[in-house]
């Protein structure tokens, strides 16, 4: 604070309260031109909201912020941006139906005549895609036929296109592919040397220790540590952030199970050109993961297993027998006993205005209800016993679900279908943007189900969880298996480069 | 006590209160105009005449629930009217089936409407308006040429205008009972529970193994029974069915739900607050023709004091 030069950004003494729950209190940050600033801390650490009123999303209680040494306020989103502070935000702010240009021009389109001049605008879209690094976009290409990770650049080209003096990236690489996040990386690099400040923000400590030039750490809405990167061990950093000790992440995996029976079998399934000739057998008490580059087809085979894809070929067979699977309804069947949790939690796996209840009970409302009429006592209790072996922290069963965490959001969906105590679990990136404590907890969850007879099936787009929690991996490209991965072979190095469908040490090394 | 009457309120959706609200201060505008407006005479036959409104409005607010519409309330309330009484027309004992026959053929058309929006996923905003005209359509051929039977049964001029129990419309007892069934289903049962799960949000109640499908066909359907006894009721309280006989009737339900807190995008809403909405828009209607206000300026007020309640608490808050 006593610094004799004053920093490009600064704020102190920041509070921030929502109704009674105190979000962020007495907050402080610097913020320098031209280094990198990782701010870590668990979901509700007060890290999203200190970003919304840097970006002037909301606005503080109380506290000051300083740009150039000089009081500034943001009001609105717009005299943050015109500040020259720039946000990507967790959620995606695009507009599916418009094209990336668009998108990218959507706040400031250039105009000709009052009318939006769709060369200039074109240009300006090629050139910030370019300095994303994601040239490959075409920048007519709507922006819903993109996959997630696709989006996720064309994000970041849109606020380079603000041409911000400070840009924060709220979990901006939780959607990318680990070819994408090293160009992102890349740019990010090259930003710090224009002079930028930027601010990152992730769960995932590898990216912060490649990245970041100083680190902030918060917990319970305070700033608990500021240091220089590298100076602390990801195992302290860890512990500040959960505010105790923190002993292994991932529990060990059991050896020599028995495989010969199968829970789950898949033969020669194909769909469209998406899916090609997938076979694969998977035991109860497993856990297979699904590894490979985003969009090789995971989803579409976790879709087509739980009966939402339509016009598949081939077969699956459920504890050794053929099983016609048309819909969820029938996936999730005591014939079948599946359970989807899906990628999106807040458009495919929970109602956001509904009740923690009404949520957690929705894939059951067959076991708790008689002749269609629901029988309360009972829903409650089931919910109840949910609540607590999940450890979901919420106020109460009946307030909505969207006002929790996001990490707790993420255990009501998992727990909503353990009320119907599945037999076959298909994960999908579970674990995408919650915090590392919650991600813990679901390691273990997801073990201690596979030690109960659970037969489970885990895509992640993190190579750490693939390693530290499957027994064997299949790595899928384009739509196919093209190889698994057992014991020590579920590695780094073996994930990355059958994910490219590449044997160089060369060209894996480039991933 | 005291505590027991704010933890109601509190529960209580603020539009619903809103609602509530409006009423008494429609109640009091008009006991200024005139002192008969509160008494217990005018109120029932306030009630009795909210009841058909009630009737269709509890259809329309399970199709809403499901963030969909049913814009063929006008001509499926005319087939529920005409058909009854065509059925009154039969000889002895079958003429005794001239109700269910009524509410029958509008289950059919209901049921068409959910075939067309949940199997054939037409948006309802169409498919239900285009039901409208075949329906009317029918109707038209129907009537075309000769003069049918169009009087209605004696049971149902008891049901629309008879008092048996406590000098309470008959009518208002039907709605009474309706809207307990809905309440009940509503909150208490998995199809209740199915309809506000597709509201909020269609591809995760789908991906939760919901039988999203069936749901919405079931909504449609009990939509369309419930406009047509609409329209039995109001054939036997004017007697006769006539043509376009629905047509007053769209705009009133509609504005019923809403007013009443249901989110017109679907998710969210209680049956309390249609109840509020129902009586609302017909003492609005009631106090309006008192007045002697011109048909045009009826029209003009009743329309501006709908958008108007709306703007103060109807609109969508803007979270999540």
């Amino acid at each position: 604070m006593d610094a004799v030069t004053a920093p490009l950004f600064r704020m102190e003494g920041v509070s921030k309260r929502y109704g009674g729950v105190r979000a962020l209190e007495e907050a402080s940050l610097r913020v320098e031109a031209g280094r990198i600033h990782a701010v870590l801390g668990e979901n509700g650490a007060g890290k999203s909201t200190l970003i919304k009123i840097m970006a002037g999303v909301v606005q503080a209680d109380q506290g000051l912020m300083e740009l150039d040494g000089r009081k500034v306020a943001f009001p609105t989103p717009k005299a943050a941006n015109g500040a020259g502070i720039v946000c990507i935000f967790q959620e995606l702010s695009l507009i599916p139906d418009l094209s990336v240009a668009d998108n990218i021009a959507i706040s400031d389109p250039p105009t000709r005549f009052g009318l939006i001049d769709g060369r200039a605008q074109r240009r300006l879209a090629e050139e910030a895609l370019a300095r994303a690094g994601a040239e490959d976009i075409h920048p007519m290409a709507p922006v819903k036929d993109l996959p997630l990770s696709r989006r996720q650049m064309v994000e970041i080209a849109k606020a380079l296109a603000r041409r911000p003096r400070i840009l924060i990236l709220d979990e901006a690489t939780s959607a990318l592919t680990a070819g994408d996040v090293a160009k992102v990386f890349a740019v990010l690099k090259r930003l710090r040397t224009e002079g930028l400040a930027l601010l990152y923000i992730s769960h995932r400590m590898h990216e912060i220790d490649e990245l970041a030039d100083e680190c902030t750490v918060f917990r319970n809405g305070r700033n608990v540590a500021t240091y220089k990167a590298g100076t602390k061990t990801g195992k302290e950093v860890v512990e500040m952030m959960i505010g105790r000790e923190y002993s292994h992440v991932f529990p060990p995996k059991p050896a020599g199970r028995d495989r010969t029976t199968s829970a789950i079998e898949v033969r020669n399934l194909s769909w469209t050109n998406r899916l090609t000739d997938i076979s694969f057998r998977a035991s109860p008490g497993e856990i297979v993961g699904l590894g490979g580059l985003d969009g090789q087809g995971q989803r579409d085979l976790l879709l087509a297993l739980f009966g939402v894809l339509k016009g598949l070929s081939g077969e699956i067979l459920i504890d050794g027998r053929p099983a016609q699977i048309r819909s969820p309804r029938a996936a999730k069947g005591s014939r079948n006993g599946m359970a989807l949790i899906p990628e999106d939690r807040k458009t495919e796996g929970l109602m956001l205005p509904m009740s923690v209840r009404d949520n957690l009970s929705l894939a059951a409302l067959g076991t708790v209800s008689r002749f269609g009429v629901i029988d309360q006592v009972k829903e409650a209790k089931a919910v109840e016993e949910m609540v607590s072996l999940l450890a979901i922290r919420t106020a109460g069963t009946g307030i909505s679900v969207g006002s929790l965490s996001g990490g707790n959001q993420q255990k009501v969906v998992i727990a909503k279908w353990l009320m119907i105590t599945p037999r076959i679990i298909l994960l999908n990136d579970p674990t995408r943007g919650i915090d590392v404590g919650t991600k813990q907890e679901i390691y273990q969850l997801l073990r201690r189900l596979a030690d109960n007879g659970a037969t489970i099936l885990f895509y992640s787009t993190d190579y750490d969880e693939l390693i530290g929690c499957c027994d064997r991996v299949l790595v899928m490209y384009d739509g196919a298996i093209i190889r698994t991965l057992e014991g020590a072979d579920i590695n780094e190095h073996m994930l990355i480069s059958s994910a490219l469908n590449i044997q160089t040490e060369g060209e894996a090394r480039h991933a | 006590m005291g505590a027991a009457i704010i933890g109601f309120f509190n529960r209580m959706d603020r539009a619903v209160l809103a609602a509530f609200a409006c009423i008494i201060a429609l109640l009091l505008v008009g006991s200024l105009y005139s002192s008969s407006f509160l008494s217990p005479e005018y109120l029932l036959q306030q009630l009795q005449v909210a009841s058909f409104l009630g009737l269709i409005a509890t259809g329309m607010m399970l199709v809403v629930l499901l963030g969909q519409i049913d814009l063929s309330v006008p001509w499926v309330l005319t087939v529920g009217g005409m058909m009854s009484t065509a059925a009154a027309g039969w000889d002895a004992p079958w003429n005794l089936l001239a109700i269910p026959f009524g509410i029958f053929c509008g289950m059919a058309l209901g049921f068409a409407n959910g075939i067309g929006v949940a199997y054939l996923r037409v948006p309802s905003m169409i498919f239900t308006l285009g039901m409208n005209a075949v329906a009317q359509g029918l109707m038209v051929l129907r009537t075309g040429g000769f003069a049918p039977q169009d009087h209605a049964t004696e049971a149902m001029r008891v049901l629309a205008t008879g008092r048996l129990v406590l000098n309470i419309p008959n009518a208002l007892f039907v709605w009474g009972i309706v809207g307990a069934v809905t309440i009940f289903v509503l909150t208490r049962t998995t199809f209740g529970r199915a309809v506000y799960a597709i509201g909020n949000r269609e591809r995760a109640a789908y991906l939760s193994g919901l039988a999203t499908q069936r749901t919405v066909l079931l909504a449609f359907t009990a939509s369309g029974g419930l406009a047509a006894s609409a329209g039995v009721l109001l054939a036997g309280y004017s007697t006769k069915a006539y043509q376009a006989m629905g047509d007053p009737y769209l705009l009133p339900a509609v504005a019923a739900v809403v007013l009443g807190g249901t989110n017109i995008l679907g998710g969210r809403g209680s049956y309390l607050g249609t109840i509020a909405g129902v009586i609302l828009i017909t003492l609005l209607q009631s106090i309006l023709s008192v007045m002697q206000i011109n048909e045009a300026g009826r029209q003009l007020i009743y329309g501006a004091v709908i958008i108007l309640m709306l703007l103060i608490y109807g609109r969508q808050r803007k979270q999540i």
